[in-house]
Order: C-alpha cells, then sequence, then structure tokens
C-alpha cells in the first residue's frame, strides 16, 4: 500500500513541477501536501502528518493571495517557441527529472549507509522517556525534553519571518480601508452561516490537540495552527479591518520571552530532577504557550497578506 | 484490506481526472474528491489497526481541508470574468 | 454484527463506484458537481456508518460519527461554494444549457 501512495506522492511532485499556468500549479500543490501528509501518516508519524496538513491550508492561502497580486503578469500570453527548441525543452522538462529522480533511487537502494542504521539512540530515548520526561508520546517528551534548544531556535526562526514579513509590507496601517480589505471575497448567506457554525469546532479541537499533546499525538504547533485557522474564517465572516497588529505583535514577543524563560528556568536550572510532580504540569504549560506563539505569528503572517500586500 | 486497495484505485481515477479536467473548476473538484477519499482512508485503516488517536487526524482533515478549496475560488472567481 | 458492519461499508463503496463513473461520463462541469455533492456525500455517509455499526458503541465510532457531523456540514458546502463560483465566472457553460435551466432569475450573464 505504502508503495501505491510513495508513486501517487511523486506523481503529483512532477504534475506540479510540470504545471504551466500558475492556477493548476497551486491546485497540484495542494493535492501534493495531501498525499504526502497520509505518507506521513501511514510511515508512522502522525504529529507530522497533523502539521503538514494545518500548514497546507495556510500555504496554500498565502500562495493564492500572491497569485491574486501578479495576475496580469501571468496572464500575458507568451509566444510559442520555435519547432526546434519544443524538443529541446522536452527533453528539459522530462527525461532529465524522470532520470534524476531513478538515479537517487537507484543510489538510495544499493547504497544504504552502515552507520545510519543504529538503533542506539532510538532504544536509548524509547526506554528512558517515560522515566526521565515523562508524558506518553515520545515526540513531546523529546521535543520538549531532549531537544528543547531545537524548540527555542524554531520559535525564534518563526519570530524572525512574522517581524519580517511585517516590516517589508508595502502600505502604511493608517491607508487600509474595510472596502479594500474585504477586497474580492464577498461570502454569501450559505457560506457565512454554515462557517459560523464550524467556527468553535475548530477552536475547540485546537484547544483539545493543545492540552492532549503529551498523551497523544498533537501538541504546540498543531493546535496553533488549529486556532489561527478559527480567525481565517473570522475573515471569511466578517469582512472588518479591526485588527491592531501593534498589540498581538507585543503579545507574540512576550510569549517567545516566556518560553525561553519556563525552558530556562525548568530545565537549565535542574528543577526538572528536583520536582518530579511537575513534570505533566510543564509540558502543558509549554504545548499552551507554543501554541500562543504559533498562532499569533500566523495571524499576523495571514492578515499581512490580506490586508496589505493585495493590489 | 481490500477497502483500501479499491480507495486507492478511486484516488488514481481522480488524480487523472484532475489533470484532464478542461477548466479549473475540474480540478478543484478533484482536489476535493481526493481529500474526501484520504478521510475515508485514514478511516478504513484506524478500523482496521483499531487505534482510536488515528482518527483525530481524520477530523483534522476534515475541518482544514475546504479552506484551501474556499480561498483559492474566492480569489479565481472574478479575475476569471474578464480575460478567461 | 461485523458481517452487517462490512456489507454496508461495502454498500458505500458502490456507490462511491458509481460516482467515479459519473465523473467520466458527464461531459458538463455542472453534472460532474454532482458526484461531490451528492454522491460522495452519500458513500461516504454510509461507508461511515458501516463503521459505527463494526465497531460497537465505543469512543470510536463516537469520533467516527463526529467525523460524520462535521463532513455532512462541510462537504456540500464545498460544493455549493465551486457551483457558485463557476456559474459567476461563466465558465464551461454553454449558450443552450444556459436559457435551458441555469437562469437564476437574474440574468446572471
Amino acid at each position: 500500500m505504502i508503495y501505491v501512495l510513495l508513486v501517487f506522492w511523486v506523481t503529483s511532485a512532477i504534475l506540479a513541477i510540470q504545471a504551466r499556468k500558475l492556477v493548476r500549479l497551486i491546485v497540484y500543490l495542494a493535492i501534493f501536501s495531501t498525499i504526502s501528509a497520509i505518507c506521513f501518516f501511514v510511515l508512522g508519524a502522525p504529529d507530522v502528518a497533523m502539521a503538514e496538513v494545518a500548514v497546507s491550508s495556510f500555504s496554500t492561502v498565502f500562495m493564492i493571495v500572491c497569485f491574486e497580486k501578479y495576475f496580469t503578469l501571468v496572464t500575458e500570453v507568451t509566444p510559442d517557441p520555435p519547432k526546434e527548441k519544443i524538443f529541446l525543452m522536452r527533453f528539459r522538462k522530462l527525461v532529465l527529472p524522470i532520470a534524476f529522480t531513478g538515479l537517487l533511487a537507484v543510489l538510495f537502494v544499493y547504497f544504504i549507509p552502515e552507520g545510519a542504521a543504529s538503533t542506539y539512540l532510538r532504544d536509548l530515548y524509547l526506554s528512558r522517556f517515560m522515566f526521565e520526561v515523562g508524558g506518553e508520546n515520545a515526540v513531546t517528551s523529546i521535543y520538549l525534553g531532549y531537544r528543547v534548544y531545537d524548540t527555542l531556535f524554531e520559535a525564534l526562526m518563526l519570530l524572525i519571518s512574522v517581524v519580517g514579513v511585517a516590516h517589508m509590507s508595502w502600505r502604511n496601517e493608517s491607508e487600509i480601508t474595510d472596502e479594500q480589505f474585504a477586497g474580492v471575497t464577498k461570502s454569501d448567506a450559505v457560506d457565512v452561516y454554515t462557517i459560523r457554525i464550524i467556527c468553535p469546532a475548530m477552536l475547540i479541537f485546537g484547544v483539545y490537540l493543545i492540552l492532549n499533546g503529551h498523551i497523544s499525538p498533537g501538541g504546540g504547533f498543531q493546535g496553533g495552527v488549529a486556532v489561527a485557522s478559527f480567525f481565517i474564517c473570522r475573515y471569511l465572516i466578517h469582512n472588518v479591518y479591526d485588527v491592531r497588529f501593534g498589540k498581538i505583535m507585543i503579545f507574540e514577543k512576550m510569549t517567545f520571552a516566556a518560553i525561553v524563560v519556563l525552558a530556562a528556568v525548568f530545565i537549565f536550572f535542574g528543577f526538572y530532577v528536583q520536582f518530579p510532580q511537575f513534570r505533566t504540569a510543564y509540558m502543558i504549560l509549554m504545548n499552551l504557550l507554543i501554541a500562543m506563539k504559533v498562532s499569533f505569528g500566523f495571524i499576523i503572517i495571514f492578515y499581512r497578506y490580506i490586508a496589505f500586500e493585495r493590489r | 484490506m481490500y477497502v483500501i486497495w479499491i480507495l486507492l484505485a478511486f484516488m488514481l481515477l481522480y488524480i487523472i481526472r484532475t489533470v484532464q479536467g478542461p477548466t479549473v473548476w475540474d480540478r478543484l473538484l478533484g482536489m476535493s474528491l481526493i481529500s474526501v477519499k484520504v478521510i475515508i482512508l485514514i478511516i478504513a485503516i484506524a478500523s482496521i489497526f483499531d487505534r482510536a488517536y488515528m482518527l483525530d487526524y481524520a477530523i483534522i482533515y476534515a475541518l482544514f481541508g475546504f479552506i484551501s478549496v474556499i480561498f483559492i475560488t474566492f480569489f479565481i472567481k472574478d479575475r476569471m470574468r474578464g480575460n478567461k | 454484527m461485523e458481517l452487517i458492519g462490512n456489507i454496508v461499508t461495502i454498500i458505500g463503496l458502490a456507490v462511491m463506484l458509481t460516482g467515479v463513473v459519473g465523473l467520466y461520463k458527464f461531459k458538463d462541469f455542472y453534472l460532474r458537481l454532482l458526484v461531490l455533492a451528492k454522491i460522495d456525500t452519500v458513500g461516504a455517509i454510509t461507508f461511515m456508518i458501516g463503521i459505527i455499526i463494526r465497531h460497537g458503541f465505543s469512543s470510536f465510532s463516537l469520533k467516527v460519527l463526529l467525523i460524520m457531523v462535521l463532513f455532512i456540514i462541510l462537504n456540500p458546502l464545498t460544493a455549493h461554494i465551486l457551483a457558485r463560483a463557476a456559474y459567476q465566472s461563466i465558465e464551461g457553460i454553454t449558450e443552450e444549457q444556459y436559457i435551458e435551466g441555469y437562469d437564476d432569475g437574474h440574468g446572471g450573464k
């Protein structure tokens, strides 16, 4: 079964590369992320699959907003190339990627490195994470216990990208009007009422993912994205510009500071060893902070794209 | 197990329809059909292995699958009218 | 109990198979939309009911029921949005069909 899914995966990736029009590219890319999510799921990584699903919807939204901005550039008709060039183009576009993929497959099959198959670290983590870190989900105990530096720097990376998006926008905040903010997305009554029913389910499911992060798949990042997608639906319902970016950005930076302080106090000062009864509380609190930070960041990026980057 | 193979065959046919479809809307239709099939596939896998936590993934898919379709339709709709 | 569940599951898959046939047989986008709007919804709901019957009364079937409720709400929404957007952009619809049955009373074209 997994081989068939992998073939679909590669096929959709090639389709996305081959697409001539930008809309087709975006649709194929959405299919690609769908199939990659189910591949991750079947291969045994439900956390990664959840993150992929949640992020893929956001990335599609960002891409389509950018597409709307550059639509006139895209629809300009390019003249057909002369006939002797068509063969060369086909060779470049079809034969070379397939040959490269085949070469990679052969390399992966025949030259598996010997040392990579060592199971020492995996056995160590799997046998000891319950006693050393706590929690029942090994992934959460790894990214909040053993690899807490990774989590800190990922949070810092998201913060930097949010700051970059916020400071490279084209317009000032005072120039935005409600009409411009709404743009082409005028929903009709059926959309508004249905999405109003669905919105609370998203919020509740996000909170469920966050608070159950240490015992089931999910966690801070996935829950945060789920909570942020509630705000996409809010945009679809309301169409009114009432976002204050300054306050949200201040909140986001404060949350990042709280993450750093909590991790530093609990892990690096050794409270972890002294108070083992607080470990579950630490994981829940850390997941909650990460989710707040991620959702604030995604809200800022989404509203910036919608309000500031459109024509 | 037979269910999974049938669903995979359906997905293959949908992908062919998506590639072949003459308009953008056909492609979007194929995309949403594939996401429906993915939900069904996850439920089938979870039922075979009898694990309840796998269904969280189907829930997250059912919740977020429609956002991308909504945005693509909204943003293409008005641009399509003038220049096809 | 498991046998009945399997039979209902197979019925759901058969309904979806008719949808696949229709997807290749119909010549118009609005007819193809029928596959998503009605046939796939019915097939998926039948499939989930089969799974629920198969597992009896447990937390597993409760979650499947939740997915079913979300699905009943959201899948027709997707179909509605697609149909409305395609109608507004007048894409893939010929003049005859427009005169025959797609008039909404407002002179949409």
